[in-house]
Order: C-alpha cells, then sequence, then structure tokens
C-alpha cells in the first residue's frame, strides 16, 4: 500500500520537509509539512506504527522551545480525544467503572505530557509521572506506554534514545495489548490485507490483557472476556459470577477460515517440502504446523488413492500417497510414519485403512471440542487405534458395534427432532383455531349491529313520514279555518 | 434499650473498599544498606499478579535503586495484595457509618492537616477525586501531593473496613440471635464510627459548633529546607 513506503524505505534526508511535525508548546493542532502525499491522510498516518515506529526522517538539532512529534501522532490535540486512543485504551471509555473515564483519560495524558515538555530534552520515567498523578498506578502505566510508544513523550530524535520499537518492546502485556489492539488498527484503516501474517480479530482477555489464545470466557451481561487463566482465578470483576460465563472456543473456524488460496499453498508446500510441517506451516502463512495436518487430512483425498497397493495407511497416511509411493518399510525416518508403515503391512490394508479412518474421523470431533490435552489423549487413541489394527477381527467389531451406537444415537435424535416439531406444529394450529374462532364472533357481532341500523333507519322513515302526514293535516285544517272565517265574515 | 433507629441493619457485604474503584493502597518502605525508599500508591487488584513483577523492575531501574530492591518491593506489593484478597470473600458488616478521616502528611516541602467525615456506605465515593479537588483548591503546587492524599484516604479506609469485616465475624461468632445483633451496631461497632442521631437530632443543630472550625479544616504548610531535613532526621530516628 502507498501509506506503507516512507517507513519502508531507508530514512533519505529530507531535512527541511520533515515529516516531524513541529509543535509549539501550546498549539494543539499541528501543521501540515509539505511532505510526500502518502503520509497526509492520517488514517495511513496511524497505521504506519505497524511496520515500525520509527519516523521516516531524522532531524538534525533538537531546537529549544519545540517539541517534535512523530507523524503518526498528528492526531494529537488537548482538547480533544481521537478515536486510536479510545481504541488503545479502552477502560476510559467503555463505562465500566465509574471513575475510570475520558476526562480522567484527558487529566492523566495532559499531565503526563505537560511533564514531559517542561523538560523535553530529558526522557521522564513512568515513576516520576506516576508519582504525581491521583490514580492507580497501572492505568497510568498503561496511558504513559501509549504515549511513549506514540512518541507524544519522551520522543527525541537521536536514534539512541528513540522509543522502543515494536520488537523490543515484547515485554510485558501491554504489548501484547499493543500488537493486536495494532493488528485491529490496521483492519480499521486499512480495509485491505497488508502482506503481512494476517491478523485477524483476537480475543483479548480484559482480565489481564492478553491475547487468549486457548479458550475464552466470555460474558455477555457485562461484556467481558476473559483467558482460560483469568476465568480460572476468579480474575474478574466483583459482581460477575461463574455462572455468567460461557465458553467460547477458539476453533480453527474462528481463528482462521481456510481459503482456496491457503489450501493452495498448503499442498505447495507440502508437495515441496512433504513431511517438513515446520516449512509447510511457514509457506502457508500464519498456520500452525497442527492446523496444516489436521486441515490436509481433512481434505478428500483419501478415496483417490486408495488404489495404492504399497500406500502406508496410517494417520498420515494420505500426506505420504501424495509425496510418493512409498514401500512400507521405506521412510524410517518419521518414526510414525515407520510404524504405521510396519503395523499396516502386519495387520493388512483394509483394516489399517478402516483404523486410519476411525482416527482421523476421531481427531476430527476432538478439534470441535478444541482443547490441547484432547489432542494429546487423542494422539493416544489414534496410536491405540494403529494397534489395534494388529488384532484383525476384535477391531471390526468393535468399529461395527461403535456404527451401530452411532446409529441408534442418530435415529434417537431425530425422532425427537421430529416429535418436537409436531408439538410446535400443533400449538401453531391451536393458535390459528382460534383466531378462527374470534373473527367469527367478530362477523356475528357485526352483523347484529348492522339490524339494529337498519331497524333504526326504518323507525326514522316512519317518523318522518308521521311528520309529513302532520304538516299536511295541518296546513288543511289551516285553510278550513280560514275559509270558515272568509265564509263567516261574507255572511 | 431502644435500639437506635440509626443503626438499620443491612444484610452484610462481601468485602471491598468502599470506594467506587475497588482500589488497594500499598505502602513500601524498604531499607537495604543504608539507602530507604518510601512510596506509597494505589494498585488495581483487578490486574493480573503478574503485573508486579515490571513494575518492581521498572520502578528499581527509573529510580536507579540498587537492584536489591527489585526483589522485595516485588514482596512487599504481593503480600499487601495478598493480605487484602485474602479478606476480600469474606462478610463485611455493613451499618451506618460516618468516619472521620484524618490527614496528617509531609510530602516534600508540603504539610497538610486536615480532618473530615466520609460516609463508609457510599460506595461511589472517590478518594482520587477528592485529592484532585484539594489539591486544585489548595493551589498545591507540588504534584505529588495529590496521590499521597488519595493513598492515606485510602489506607484510612481500609482500615475501617478490615474491622468491619472483624465485626461481622464476631456477630456471627457470638450468635446472640436476632434482636441482639440489633443490639450491636450501636455498641460494638468501633468506636470510631459517629452515631448521626446524636449529632443531627433536633436538639442540636446540623452547623458545626465554632470550636469544631479549626479541626475541620485544612491547614496547609509549606517548608523551607531546613525544616525538611530536620524533619527527615526526627522522622528516620523515630522510625528506626
Amino acid at each position: 500500500m502507498a501509506a506503507k513506503s516512507p517507513l519502508k524505505e531507508p530514512p533519505t534526508p529530507v531535512p527541511a520537509q520533515s515529516s516531524d511535525t513541529q509543535l509549539k508548546f501550546s498549539s494543539p493542532n499541528p501543521t501540515t509539512p509539505p511532505v510526500k502525499p502518502e503520509i497526509s491522510p492520517t488514517t495511513a498516518a496511524n497505521s504506519t506504527p505497524a511496520a515500525t515506529p520509527r519516523p521516516s526522517l531524522l532531524h538534525p538539532s533538537p531546537d529549544a522551545g519545540v517539541v517534535h512529534v512523530p507523524s503518526y501522532s498528528r492526531w494529537f490535540s488537548w482538547e480533544n480525544i481521537d478515536e486510536c486512543e479510545i481504541r488503545f485504551l479502552p477502560e476510559f471509555f467503555d463505562s465500566r467503572s465509574p471513575s475510570k473515564n475520558p476526562r480522567v483519560y484527558k487529566y492523566y495524558r495532559n499531565s503526563i505530557i505537560k511533564q514531559f515538555r517542561e523538560n523535553p530534552a530529558r526522557k521522564i520515567t513512568f515513576t516520576e509521572v506516576r508519582k504525581t498523578l491521583v490514580g492507580d498506578v497501572l492505568s497510568v502505566r498503561r496511558v504513559f506506554d501509549f504515549l511513549e510508544m506514540w512518541g507524544l513523550i519522551n520522543y527525541s530524535t537521536s536514534p539512541a534514545t528513540r522509543p522502543l520499537s515494536w520488537e523490543d518492546s515484547k515485554e510485558g502485556k501491554s504489548s501484547g495489548d499493543g500488537a493486536s489492539l495494532e493488528s485491529s488498527a490496521h483492519a480499521h484503516a486499512h480495509a485491505h490485507a497488508q502482506a503481512q501474517p494476517k491478523e485477524t480479530v483476537r480475543k483479548l482477555c480484559s482480565g489481564c490483557k492478553s491475547v487468549c489464545s486457548i479458550a475464552c470466557f466470555a460474558c455477555d451481561k457485562y461484556d467481558l472476556t476473559l483467558c482460560a487463566r483469568c476465568y480460572v482465578r476468579g480474575n474478574y470483576r466483583v459482581g460477575v459470577s461463574n455462572a455468567d460465563f460461557r465458553r467460547v472456543e477458539i476453533s480453527e473456524e474462528i481463528k482462521t477460515d481456510w481459503t482456496e488460496k491457503d489450501t493452495l499453498q498448503l499442498l505447495e508446500a507440502i508437495m515441496h517440502n512433504g513431511d517438513d510441517w515446520k516449512r509447510v506451516a511457514q509457506h502457508v502463512g500464519g498456520r500452525s504446523e497442527k492446523d496444516c495436518i489436521t486441515h490436509f487430512i481433512k481434505l478428500p483425498f483419501g478415496e483417490e488413492f486408495v488404489g495404492y497397493p504399497d500406500s502406508n495407511d496410517g494417520e498420515y497416511g494420505s500426506e505420504s500417497n501424495k509425496r510418493m509411493r512409498l514401500t512400507p518399510l521405506a521412510d524410517a525416518s518419521n518414526p510414525i510414519m515407520a510404524q504405521a508403515a510396519f503395523l499396516s503391512a502386519i495387520a493388512g490394508e483394509g483394516i489399517a485403512e478402516a483404523a486410519a479412518r476411525a482416527a482421523v474421523a476421531t481427531l476430527f470431533e476432538e478439534e470441535n471440542r478444541g482443547s490441547k490435552w484432547n489432542d494429546r489423549s487423542l494422539c493416544r487413541n489414534a496410536k491405540q487405534e494403529v494397534d489395534a489394527a494388529s488384532n484383525g477381527e476384535t477391531n471390526q467389531d468393535t468399529l461395527e458395534k461403535v456404527n451401530e451406537d452411532a446409529n441408534a444415537v442418530i435415529e434417537k435424535e431425530e425422532q425427537d427432532m421430529e416429535r418436537k416439531i409436531s408439538g410446535i406444529i400443533q400449538v401453531q394450529m391451536k393458535e390459528i383455531q382460534d383466531k378462527i374462532l374470534r373473527f367469527e364472533e367478530f362477523d356475528l357481532q357485526m352483523e347484529k349491529e348492522w339490524h339494529q341500523i337498519e331497524r333504526m333507519k326504518s323507525l326514522l322513515f316512519a317518523d318522518q313520514l308521521n311528520l309529513l302526514f302532520h304538516k299536511s293535516a295541518v296546513l288543511r285544517t289551516k285553510d278550513r279555518i280560514e275559509e270558515n272565517g272568509k265564509t263567516d265574515v261574507a255572511q | 434499650m431502644k435500639a437506635p433507629a440509626s443503626a438499620s441493619l443491612k444484610a452484610p457485604v462481601k468485602f471491598r473498599m468502599p470506594t467506587s474503584e475497588n482500589l488497594v493502597p500499598i505502602r513500601l518502605d524498604i531499607e537495604i544498606d543504608g539507602q530507604r525508599y518510601k512510596d506509597a500508591f494505589t494498585w488495581n487488584p483487578n490486574d493480573p499478579d503478574s503485573e508486579v513483577q515490571p513494575f518492581a523492575k521498572r520502578t528499581v531501574k527509573e529510580l536507579k535503586l540498587p537492584s536489591g530492591f527489585g526483589g522485595q518491593i516485588q514482596q512487599s506489593i504481593q503480600s499487601q495484595l495478598a493480605d487484602f484478597r485474602s479478606y476480600e470473600g469474606q462478610d463485611m458488616y455493613n451499618g451506618e457509618k460516618i468516619v472521620p478521616i484524618k490527614l496528617d502528611l509531609r510530602v516534600n516541602h508540603t504539610v497538610i492537616r486536615d480532618q473530615f467525615l466520609w460516609d463508609l456506605n457510599n460506595f461511589e465515593s472517590d478518594p482520587e477525586e477528592f485529592a484532585r479537588t484539594l489539591c486544585k483548591d489548595l493551589c498545591i503546587e507540588d504534584p505529588e501531593v495529590g496521590p499521597a492524599i488519595a493513598v492515606a484516604i485510602r489506607e484510612q479506609l481500609y482500615e475501617v473496613a478490615v474491622q468491619n469485616v472483624a465485626s461481622a465475624r464476631e456477630n456471627r461468632l457470638s450468635k446472640k440471635g436476632r434482636r441482639g445483633s440489633e443490639h450491636f451496631p450501636a455498641s460494638k461497632v468501633s468506636g470510631a464510627a459517629l452515631d448521626l442521631m446524636k449529632l443531627f437530632n433536633f436538639r442540636s443543630s446540623v452547623i458545626r459548633k465554632r470550636k469544631d472550625w479549626d479541626y475541620y479544616k485544612p491547614v496547609l504548610d509549606l517548608l523551607s529546607n531546613e525544616d525538611v531535613d530536620v524533619l527527615e532526621a526526627r522522622e528516620e530516628r523515630s522510625g528506626r
């Protein structure tokens, strides 16, 4: 990516247009120096520390009264909190503890930086800072480390006192924290993956801030993630109990998905290196040997190579098929292979194949459960399987029995499922019937009301008629009276 | 005898510092070969114990102490943490408690004396915030005073909390039954707690008496170098 280039290049001295940002003491926002365009976008600048935190340029002499800050820390300002700070020091921003809030963070950060800038030529030590800040020392230390890492303090341009680069600062949990957070910063800053080994989202333990590798315990109620060690130790907040945690396995699916490209690389590597799984793992890029091996076994190879009469059908038999045709006792270098070859030669092909299949199946199952000690026992199991292969018939019987048991369990589960489904359907039917009933009632009511209205209408009509009649009657009597009056008068 | 109304019996609470953050005050006072290292700070017990060693190492390195200090510092911190943790599982009796907190510290050139009341039941209280505000209000220039105040407050709160655990344990041991336990708040609870009812009943007013004013306000002294030396010498002599 373009953004990586300025740091990967050897520091070319471009003195006037240094990418170091020169800050006066009080001015918060740096002026953008006239530099190569790759550096200008701040998102790119944020991600550059992934390569090394070395600034791209050296400045010949520090001027008094001017503070140098590396270009990747350009986001810093006294008043604001940048999002990379939120990412790196989430404890202050996730309102989990009432006294760790952004204001406190700003207070720590600003006072540390102020202290440093009182005497920028000298490196400020954590202990001095800690003595002057009110608060729990480890949070202060985390802020201090963060600032040091980003060159906001103790950043002097002479190479001797440069802050520790990533490779050096591997001690302590903070760097582990930083490294994996850095990688997720990667993911944020650049949508596309870098050429470096894939940094997937790793689970960070909120207790000890280390990367969870084996198994993690997530508590959804309080949104915590703990590594196995912290969970066991009870190293979590007051108020959270054991039951709130559920176990989340770092299984192969979560960690890494085997894409086509990966599989291709794996196959290439195996073709080149055969049994040397270390090199294969390196070639594939970022997967452990075990992962490679297990994935390879799971690939649908077996059927194609069944025809090989001399092939070894031990645990890793399929890989040897891929390599070349081996006579049974040929590959004595790999002890497991040799043993498998020997046993299969003795026990006969079919049995050894069945044993291998069973071993692979259990391996797969055990993988899904994902704990390390299971693997060890699995290896033992697998070994036992291979040993059992040498006792011909008993193996077959046990296999069949296991098969039957498995089938029975499957059937039972299916029946269970069916029953449950039918139960659900019945409940829903009942609901629908109830609804229909209710609608019918509504209908009845509506009809009744309609009838009523009709009646009222007819009544109204009758009333109107009556009124009209009366009116006409009144009019007629009025006329008669008038006539009578006239006749009376006339008489 | 009527149990005072203020002694509302609350269910015992799990032990923790009665502040918003469950931080432990750590005090170090180590002497090796005539070199004395005194320090006090707050530690978060939720941080993993594996952090103690790097912290000790870093302190030694940055203060340029001889390397023997590293182990001692680590041990001291760990033992204080262990003490704290040993109380953690237990119940803490939780009555109505207003305790007086006294400050009497000398930090470099600043001497501060103060006394105030603190509510133990307020689990949201924050000594750090208090210390920060105090320093700001008194315009204390020495930035090391704040943390020292916070640690001093925490230590005293810690002691009271520990006493509460002890009293809760005694309550449980001496099972005098329900009525008896209601009497406890008045009698058994450590004398440091003030009975609010006496202070705030209708006969007296909430306003403090004039003669108490001097006790309850902060007194700040700035010492000159000679005074500091004198005091230090006196402390060392008394401390030995």
